[in-house]
């Protein structure tokens, strides 16, 4: 405890030795786990099955053995591809929409603003059943494959991503001064030239949120993944899915290799939030989702 | 996602309020694409989930499926047969509990963190892993976890504990929340922060002055602003809750166990599995009624249009 003074003291919503206990508490609750998982990735898969916490033999073995044991590599640069198109096409996608929708009024368009909030809510498992029909459709009647391809998957992260990633858009181009604006247009500029040459710049920062945010869905995703894509095209999610849930009826169990590959899978997820931490949160609050 | 009119069905008295837009050249052509994701993958979809509700569509005539017979209403007879309710009532408790559960948690933790300290930025990263680890990573890890064998049941015998089974069945009920729990109440937790955030200095100091005890200053003083975004975050939160498929789809495996068969499972199961996807499109456009309720009151609740009420910034 540093700081001391009186504001801070008027602050303090708690009694010291509560605040310690409770802070103690729930950082045991969250670490405990997650050190679980460090260790049973550096312990040997029999060491796991036996409910060891300690390892009782350390080895980088499983990281090693997971990339065999599982289709691992593809899965991750498949979820790397898909996510990373999916990333930016839908912050562009995203700020174009958003300019209109604040700065212009026309009709339905505080329908599509409510509807951008609603559709974030939509199960994605009431979406799932009619998405694969169509897309089969699309291969059946148009002769254009697109189930077991990673632009199906690509076209239905960018859609579920974008009424997010809109939003998102929508709360930070309100604060933006339009002065910027106007004067380009009474230099002539085009819309195109003013959101290329004024929006994108200033609103930089939004932009790295609702890409960071497009990405995490489809790097999250199981659902989509698991029926729109074929083993070639497996993502980095489906693969560890696969392998966990082999484990059951007597295979040999490889839980360390499971936990190694979990930690591989959560890396770029973390280091995403580690480094746009401070931009995150703050999108996170405002847009109410994960 | 609405379609959009032509401009010129703007209304005078619009034109007089909105000064400061712009009003020659509306760039409206830049939402065709989004517009156009929109229709395609969730518009015709919604409309294609209603019409193939009231089909009997299964794998002989899925290739086929502009040719299945339709059967009106018969699939969502049959939903309320083959227990969508017992889904229904397993999802809404297990939603509705996950997120009683974690209030408590997440204003705690955003209390502990609302006052400056040494390590305080670590400990709020610390606070975000659960929110931050993908939901297949949290479930596989719980999983390996709560094998009979594993480290749970293991910790568990060492206080003569016998942990039994976990995974399956009346206890994967249970496992089931206390996982979601674990993922879910650093959401309460960054909502609260920011509701903590904006009470003002004076109103701290204020209390401070009258020198009130920590639990009536907190419950008279500082809970009441937290009360409405924790009621929103709530609501988003038991949403989340309901539509979450991973988080069972990877811990129990599908078909899953009776006690956990969430209403995303049986939409799953009854279509990729049973493969009765007619039946599957009744149960997820049920699904849906009963979400839009939370929904339109969050809705409802949400300020969508800063510019209107608050006028030009």
């Amino acid at each position: 405890m540093s700081t001391t003074s009186a504001s801070a003291e008027a602050t303090r919503l708690l009694p010291r030795w509560m605040l310690f206990v409770l802070t103690a508490v729930l950082v045991a609750l969250v670490l405990v786990p997650v050190l679980y998982i460090v260790l049973a990735s550096l312990n040997s898969d029999v060491g796991v099955a036996s409910g060891e916490f300690w390892p009782s033999s350390w080895s980088l073995d499983s990281y090693s053995r997971i990339w065999t044991t599982a289709d691992l590599s593809t899965g991750i640069l498949n979820s790397l591809i898909v996510c990373a198109f999916t990333a930016v096409a839908s912050a562009v996608l995203g700020t174009t929409t958003a300019y209109v929708l604040v700065r212009y009024t026309f009709f339905g368009r505080l329908t599509i603003l409510r509807g951008l909030v609603g559709l974030q809510s939509i199960p994605g498992t009431l979406m799932l059943l009619p998405v694969f029909v169509l897309f089969s459709s699309a291969g059946n009647y148009l002769g254009v494959t697109v189930i077991g391809t990673r632009w199906g998957l690509f076209i239905a992260y960018l859609t579920f991503a974008l009424p997010f990633s809109t939003w998102v858009m929508v709360t930070y181009l309100r604060g933006l001064p339009r002065e910027l604006e106007e004067a380009a247009r009474t230099d002539g500029a085009s819309t195109l030239v003013i959101l290329w040459r004024i929006i994108f710049p200033l609103s930089l920062p939004a932009i790295v949120v609702s890409g960071i945010f497009a990405f995490l869905l489809g790097w999250n995703d199981v659902l989509f993944a698991s029926v729109l894509t074929r083993p070639e095209t497996h993502t980095a999610a489906v693969a560890l899915q696969i392998v966990g849930s082999s484990q059951e009826g007597g295979a040999l169990p490889v839980y360390s290799q499971i936990m190694a590959a979990s930690l591989i899978c959560a890396a770029p997820v973390v280091l995403l939030y580690l480094a746009f931490q401070r931009y995150l949160v703050g999108g996170l609050t405002a847009g109410g989702v994960k | 996602m609405a379609t959009l009119a032509p401009p010129e069905q703007k209304t005078p008295t619009e034109r007089v309020r909105r000064k400061g837009v712009t009003e020659q050249q509306r760039p409206l052509w830049l939402l065709t694409p989004g517009g156009a994701l929109m229709t395609v993958v969730i518009v015709l979809p919604l409309i294609l989930a209603l019409w193939i509700s009231m089909i009997d569509l299964d794998q002989y005539t899925l290739r086929r499926w502009v040719e299945a017979p339709f059967i009106g209403l018969d699939n969502y007879v049959e939903s309320f047969s083959s227990g969508l309710l017992n889904s229904i009532w397993i999802s809404v408790s297990f939603a509705v509990i996950s997120t009683i559960a974690t209030v408590p948690i997440g204003i705690a933790a955003a209390l502990v963190t609302q006052n400056k300290y040494r390590g305080r930025g670590l400990v709020r990263a610390v606070f975000l892993i659960p929110y931050v680890l993908p939901s297949f990573v949290v479930a596989s890890v719980w999983r390996t976890m709560l094998q009979p064998d594993g480290i749970v049941n293991a910790w568990l015998a060492k206080v003569g504990i016998d942990g039994g089974l976990w995974l399956s069945g009346p206890t994967s009920y249970w496992t089931l929340i206390l996982v979601e729990i674990w993922a879910a109440w650093p959401f309460i937790y960054l909502m609260s922060l920011a509701a903590l955030q904006s009470v003002d200095h004076e109103v701290h100091e204020a209390s401070a002055v009258d020198g009130a005890p920590w639990w009536p200053k907190l419950r008279r003083v500082i809970l009441p602003y937290l009360r409405g975004p924790v009621l929103l975050a709530c609501l988003l939160a038991t949403l989340n809750h309901i539509n979450n498929f991973t988080l069972p789809f990877v811990l129990f495996g599908a078909p899953a166990p009776e006690d956990v068969n969430v209403m995303p499972m049986i939409v799953y199961v009854t279509s990729f599995q049973s493969l009765r996807f007619g039946l599957s499109a009744a149960m997820a456009v049920l699904s849906l009624v009963l979400i839009a309720i939370p929904l339109f009151i969050y809705l409802r609740a949400v300020r969508l249009d800063v510019h209107e009420e608050g006028g030009r910034k």
